[in-house]
């Protein structure tokens, strides 16, 4: 009869054979015990811990041990397995914890059952909300302080009242969820996972505002969000859940999807606006706001997949209980999608002022390769990249804003030593030139401006003078733009100048790349003593710049090189060397 | 149907708890399905009737660890609850016979996750 499991893995950076030495010495060890037939070991893939050496979850207790030693494995069986006391000095004390409010149901439910959705409380928080009326739903989330989860970060309950406050009987309620930034897809995954969260959240917001109809405006992109959330309005359709007299209440609100065709810059306000009205998706002059003249000139409330996802929960459990979470001016927690050099790529949800350090190193395991931290970057092409020494910081609106950077919707790109800042400043400011919309000219002409003057740095054609340039520009884009595109557009320059300045002065000065990613700097060169004579990189060599036979072995003929780099990538004996 | 009131709420959640204790889920949310959910959904399905394995089969969305996809979950009564990632075909079958039939755990394909959730 088996009664406990024993989960066990190696976390030790690069080892491979740990997990299964601990594993046959455990085994011995219970045999010897004569409990090989009551406890259970299993190598696990993963255990959640990083850098914590040999790591130990017992089941059902819940018990995790880390940096276990051979000789621990006699106390524990002693101790824990035989009679369910933990050992105090090998206890894993975790420095952060997921919290998972937003991302609850997310990988528990049926996405497509609303009956599972029901049974994990769902449309509760709107049965409470018809009863409570739109002046308590309104104070509930005035007082629970959720901010706007799209980037912004304004007051969401303050959103409401405003719209609620404009006269006229004809208002609109809209689920932005044309989520753009390079790397994130948190709404992506909650629109898949939990697509009724959003649809109550929607009706709550409806219902206090004063709406009778919604929008949900979802990128073309995401076919499968996209057939979720209508999967999930025609079940709250055939339940009454959406459409006349909901709960039985006065109150009725449709819900439609409308598509958008891609376009970054229809993430912002008022271009989404217009992308619904059928017109070209550009934005517009703010005063007047859209909760004044939103859609078709009606009063309009704009929310974020994230906000809406997190407003059931709030009316569920009360404004108290949310705004325990999380730091003085960001209540509640974010999900962040972090990608790029992180060993878990994912979603992870933290409570508001978790540590960056703690994001990266502690839950997300650190870099994928082992190779020295860089920097993070977070607020795709609005946001800025954060150094090392700064990753002590707590995560919230504020402080993101302090070191150049914005919250963002969410994308976290980490990047390891291999990463050039200038290729990152470029690689952001090219997918908003790309994505500009053309109408306001600093951002079209200056935002087209600072690009040509960062190839000209990665390319070593560059002057000291250049970098006062870029600031300019920068400064002009985000006085005079006319919306968050353009006005944000300079910050991965400005912020990467900011802090890995001395890297831009490298490639001016030197005309080196100390990442080795510019590659117009670098000069390929093939070491005999390494070279095998196989004949890949020839082959690779979309020049033919690569000339020589298997007996003789091979030369880069640098005139014809194109510094393209594919010789580097096929080698597979480390002999091109780049320099 | 007519429209649902507050109650009838109640009355659902209650019946969808009384079904059946043991399930497999499997995430089928963009990134599981790009790393081959589907494929390893269809060997689940399959390896069950096979089997005559009265387990529920159920699909769900992203529980965060896209890196890690396909995930699948499995709960059967008596064991511990536990995710098994980067699930192929094969393995797929082997969750069915080895922990859902023969009540052993796959080694090496557990992934565990440190996380407080909120009720």
């Amino acid at each position: 009869m088996i009664t406990k499991t024993v989960l066990i893995k190696d976390t030790t950076p690069g080892s491979t054979s740990g997990t299964k030495e601990f594993f046959d010495v455990f085994t011995a060890a219970l045999r010897e015990s004569k409990l090989a037939d009551e406890i259970r070991l299993v190598r696990a893939a993963d255990i959640g811990v990083y850098n914590h050496g040999i790591v130990l979850k017992i089941l059902p207790d819940n018990i995790t041990y880390a940096n276990v030693q051979h000789h621990d494995i006699k106390r524990i069986i002693g101790v824990t397995l035989k009679h369910g006391n933990p050992i105090k000095d090998l206890l894993y004390q975790p420095r952060a914890y997921q919290l998972r409010l937003v991302l609850k149901n997310c990988g528990r439910i049926d996405p497509e059952s609303i009956d599972d959705y029901i049974a994990h409380d769902g449309y509760r928080a709107l049965s409470a909300a018809l009863q409570a009326g739109p002046d308590t739903v309104i104070r509930e989330i005035t007082a629970s302080g959720l901010r706007g989860r799209g980037g912004g970060g304004f007051p969401t309950g303050l959103k409401w009242s405003m719209t609620r406050s404009t006269p006229g009987n004809e208002k609109y309620m809209i689920c932005n969820a044309d989520e753009g930034d390079p790397g994130a897809y948190m709404d992506r995954s909650v629109l898949e996972g939990d697509p009724h969260a959003v649809i109550e959240g929607m009706l709550i917001a409806g219902f206090a505002i004063g709406a009778s109809q919604g929008y949900f405006y979802i990128r073309a992109e995401y076919p499968l969000a996209i057939e979720r959330v209508q999967k999930a309005i025609d079940q709250a359709h055939a339940y009454g859940l959406v459409g006349e007299r909901i709960f039985g209440s006065d109150f009725s609100m449709d819900l439609e999807i409308r598509l958008g065709a891609g376009a970054f810059v229809c993430g912002e306000e008022t271009a989404l606006i217009a992308s619904i009205e059928g017109k070209r998706g550009t934005p517009s002059p703010r005063p007047p706001y859209p909760s004044v003249k939103g859609l078709w000139g009606k009063p309009t409330c704009i929310n974020n997949v994230e906000t809406l996802a997190n407003v059931p929960s709030i009316i569920r459990n009360g404004s108290a209980w949310f705004s325990r979470i999380g730091t003085e001016n960001s209540k509640g927690t974010k999900v962040f999608a972090v990608t790029g050099k992180v060993r878990n790529s994912g979603l992870i949800e933290v409570p508001m002022g978790t540590t960056l350090r703690d994001i990266v190193f502690e839950i997300g395991g650190g870099t994928a390769s082992g190779k020295r931290f860089k920097a993070v970057q977070t607020g795709g092409p609005s946001g800025g990249v954060i150094p090392e020494h700064l990753l002590d910081t707590p995560v919230d609106y504020d402080n993101l804003q302090k070191l150049g950077s914005i919250m963002g919707s969410g994308g976290m790109i980490v990047m390891d030593e291999d990463d050039c800042m200038v290729d990152i400043a470029k690689f952001y400011l090219k997918f908003c030139v790309d994505e500009s919309c053309g109408k306001c000219a600093p951002c079209r002409i200056g935002g087209y401006q600072m690009l040509n003057l960062l190839e000209n740095i990665s390319r070593g054609n560059a002057t000291l003078e250049d970098l006062e340039r870029l600031r300019l520009i920068a400064k002009a884009m985000q006085k005079a733009s006319l919306c968050g595109l353009g006005q944000t557009a300079a910050n991965p320059v400005l912020s990467t100048l900011r802090y890995f300045e001395d890297e831009y002065r490298e490639h001016i000065l030197n005309r080196r790349c100390p990442s080795k990613k510019c590659t117009a700097l670098l000069q390929f060169i093939i070491d005999r003593s390494r070279c095998k004579k196989c004949g890949l990189c020839a082959r690779s060599c979309p020049e033919k710049a690569i000339t020589g036979d298997k007996e003789h072995g091979y030369t880069i003929d640098t005139a014809r090189c194109i510094n393209c780099g594919m010789c580097f990538e096929t080698c597979k004996f480390g002999a091109v060397e780049r320099n | 149907m007519a429209a649902l009131t507050a109650d009838d709420l109640a009355a659902i959640a209650s019946r969808i708890h009384d079904q059946n204790a043991s399930w497999i889920r499997v995430g089928m949310s963009t990134c599981g399905i790009a790393a081959g959910a589907e494929r390893v959904y269809a060997a689940l399905e399959d390896e069950l009737q096979r089997q005559g394995a009265g387990v529920q089969l159920k699909k769900c969305g992203c529980l965060g660890m896209c890196a890690a996809e396909p995930l699948v979950e499995v709960n059967i009564a008596g064991m511990p609850r536990v995710i098994y990632c980067r699930v192929d075909e094969a393995c797929a079958r082997d969750i069915v016979r080895g922990h859902v039939c023969g009540g052993k755990l796959l080694q090496d394909y557990i992934i565990d996750m440190q996380s407080e959730d909120a009720s």
